[in-house]
């Protein structure tokens, strides 16, 4: 396989997973020999494993230590996409928000404008990321990920609360 | 621990029937001495005609060493030997004399019909 793709491949791992395996992983990629149905095959095994280890990643052993690396605090997890993304979309839902109400006060407005329809799609879509969040980490790393839902449930409700509290 | 995999078949198999638990193949492979990757593929496919895929392979590799059955050695140049544990020795030979039960079993019942 050539070193490109076989680089590429790898890029599909966790950075974790990346970290201790990389560089074994690509000299076996690209020891892989075979005409194109083989090395199709290769690719579509590569990245039916790589899709794994993202979803239900196996711990992986620090080289050499013994021990398991991870995210070891709450900021190291609060990194990871499904943990930030919901973080993101309810502080951006808030300043679209805040944005509407200092331009046109708390008037609700008869008809949904263009506000409230990126409102609702910032917190509505964040819904299924914080499922995969849950579902991926709760297992792992239990009081960490309870402490990062806690605060994407809270983000969540800074911007929830004022939607109800002034009926908009 | 299952993972996905491809396999190679022979030409009087028609392509059920292959041994197909990658962890386990890992460990067989290894019971005959260390090996990096590419050396665990080949002795794999000799020993049941399976190849594993290089996703496969590093599937159950991973899993197989945080589970402590099976400890990286130095690397060669860019590739790294692994060899089984005596943990792992010891699944290993579990789970095959459970496999060798079984084995016998249905053979016997085969002969009996």
């Amino acid at each position: 396989m050539k070193p490109r793709l076989a680089h590429l491949l790898l890029q599909l791992y966790p950075r974790a997973w990346r970290e201790r395996y990389g560089e074994e992983f690509e000299a076996l990629l690209q020891a892989e020999r075979g005409g194109m149905r083989n090395e199709l095959g290769a690719v579509l095994n590569v990245a039916g494993a790589a899709l794994k280890e993202r979803f239900s990643p196996a711990p992986v052993v620090a080289r050499g230590l013994g021990t398991v690396a991870g995210p070891t605090s709450v900021l190291a997890l609060a990194r990871m996409p499904s943990a930030f993304l919901p973080l993101a979309m309810s502080l951006t839902a808030s300043a679209v928000l805040a944005g509407h109400l200092l331009l046109f006060g708390i008037a609700r407005e008869a008809d949904e404008g263009a506000t409230a329809h990126i409102w609702q799609i910032l917190m509505g879509g964040q819904i299924p990321i914080l499922a995969v969040f849950a579902i991926k980490w709760l297992r792992r790393e239990p009081k960490l990920a309870a402490k990062v839902l806690l605060l994407q449930v809270g983000a969540a409700l800074i911007s929830v609360t004022p939607v109800f509290l002034l009926n908009l | 621990m299952s993972s996905t995999r491809y396999v190679v078949n022979r030409e009087d198999d028609p392509g059920i029937g292959h041994y197909s638990d990658p962890p386990l193949l890992v460990l067989a492979s290894l019971a005959g001495g260390p090996k990096h990757g590419h050396a665990m593929i080949e002795d794999i496919r000799a020993l049941c005609g399976t190849r594993l895929g290089p996703g496969t392979l590093y599937g159950a590799i991973a899993r197989l060493e945080q589970q402590g059955w099976i400890e990286p050695l130095a690397p060669e140049e860019r590739r790294r030997p692994y060899r089984i544990t005596a943990e792992g020795a010891a699944f290993l030979r579990a789970k095959l004399t459970t496999l060798q039960q079984v084995s016998k079993a249905g053979l016997g019942r085969l002969e009996a019909q």
